[in-house]
């Protein structure tokens, strides 16, 4: 809710006078409009009507239809929109109205195409009482009916940068979402894969987590596995649970599974808990956990820390 | 169809092929525990890599049939669990706790054929 909030703020942000230069707006358009004023006013459920109807006819749009709630409070701000259209005063409050709407025609997931044929509708039916109204004058009726107008594609801009803004949003949460996902289980040595898991442990992730790993011992054929949990923020009964899970599974398969990373505060908590790892094989750190891994695959360190400072020295 | 037992030294093979019926591995049991006296076998392997369902019923049924061929004298391996039956079996709590498991069948053959078992049969 928050980050909708933060990219919906740059729509009512951006320069108010910007968006009506970009449609033209003259000081004579607010006395023409003001002229019309009135008469808008007293036909606004006729326009909105114009608008709905025509909106009812595709399926595009059904979503809105379904949902009783939502659809009061849409004709609700679109005859409050109306008004404001013609009020003459395009301010702040203006921009939020119509950003607030435009968040719900996203909610309701309306097709901009339809969205915009329907604002023509409405478009027209202010247009055809703008013309009975300078009947005998078209010029005034062309003039009056062209400064709407330019509310009305200012409107439309507006929208659709609502619309971008919200596509937008979901865009970056699923790439966090999926970002926060990938877990690359590592080859180090033959047959001893790492995994490094960094991040929120949530049931969905343990699942793909686990899928993956299983997966990638398939693979690599994999005997050793060590999983270093440093990178996970909170280890409570939930995800150590998860983890012996993960465990397990790759133990049916065959394979050991060495967990390391397990901080102090972490290994208390988790004993407050209550919480059994004792079928778990930890090793503190992940330094301590490939040596471990090394030692179960049979792999012997030849030379140490000794030799090679004296080859660094010659 | 019964599940056909293979001899190779002193190792038995079970290789499970084709999905089996209950009655086919009761049937895999006495033909196992029968076996392993007659043959003298150390080890015995049983690969389920073919099988993409493991459910409780068989679960339970590997399990006698390691505890029982221990005490005929024989280790069990459970060799080629598929990724997607091991995340099912753990979701189900089946874990197979305290049997042996084993990548594949090269794998579990060597765990029972080796008489140090216990000790490291990686690169080493």
């Amino acid at each position: 809710m928050a980050s909708d909030q933060v990219t919906l703020q740059g729509v009512i942000d951006y320069d108010i006078d910007r968006r009506k230069r970009f449609v033209d707006f003259k000081p004579e358009d607010t006395s023409r409009i003001a002229a019309i004023k009135e008469m808008i006013e007293r036909h606004a459920d006729e326009h909105a009507a114009a608008f709905f109807n025509y909106l009812s006819q595709f399926e595009e749009a059904a979503a809105l239809f379904r949902n009783p709630d939502m659809l009061r409070e849409v004709k609700r701000l679109k005859h409050e929109h109306l008004l404001a259209m013609v009020s003459g005063d395009y301010g702040k409050a203006y921009i939020e109205q119509r950003v607030l709407l435009g968040a719900l025609y996203s909610r309701a997931g309306l097709d901009s195409r339809v969205f915009l044929g329907a604002f023509h509708q409405l478009m027209q039916s202010i247009g055809r009482k703008i013309a009975e109204m300078f009947a005998r004058d078209a010029q005034a009726a062309l003039q009056h009916f062209a400064s709407v107008n330019k509310i009305g594609f200012m409107d439309i801009g507006i929208i659709v940068d609502v619309l971008v803004a919200e596509r937008e949003r979901i865009i970056r949460t699923q790439e966090k979402a999926i970002l926060e996902l990938s877990t690359p289980a590592l080859q180090i040595r033959d047959r001893l894969l790492m995994l490094p898991i960094i991040g929120l442990l949530d049931s969905m992730r343990a699942k793909q987590l686990t899928d993956n790993l299983l997966h990638s011992i398939r693979a690599s054929r994999a005997k050793v596995v060590v999983m270093d949990i440093t990178g996970v923020a909170a280890v409570d009964s939930k995800v150590a649970n998860h983890l012996i899970q993960t465990v397990t599974a790759a133990r049916l398969m065959g394979t050991q599974v060495i967990v390391t990373g397990l901080s102090a505060e972490v290994a208390q908590s988790l004993v407050a808990l209550g919480v059994d790892l004792s079928k778990i094989n930890t090793v503190g750190d992940l330094q301590g956990g490939i040596e471990e891994a090394e030692r179960i695959l049979g792999y012997k360190i030849v030379g140490g820390s000794e030799p090679a400072a004296q080859r660094a020295r010659l | 169809m019964p599940v056909p037992i293979l001899k190779q030294g002193g190792v038995l093979i079970a290789s499970i092929q084709t999905a089996v019926t209950d009655q086919d591995l009761v049937q895999l049991q006495d033909d196992l525990a029968d076996k392993v006296g007659r043959f003298r076998s150390g080890g015995v392997v049983i690969d389920v890599s073919a099988l993409d369902v493991m459910d409780s019923f068989a679960t339970r049924m590997l399990r006698n049939l390691a505890h029982t061929l221990k005490m005929r004298g024989a280790t069990t391996v459970i060799a080629g669990i598929q990724p997607d039956v091991a995340f099912a079996m753990v979701e189900l709590g089946l874990t197979l706790d305290g049997i042996l498991t084993a990548l594949d069948l090269e794998e579990g053959f060597d765990m029972v054929a080796t008489p140090s078992r216990e000790d490291d049969h990686g690169v080493g």
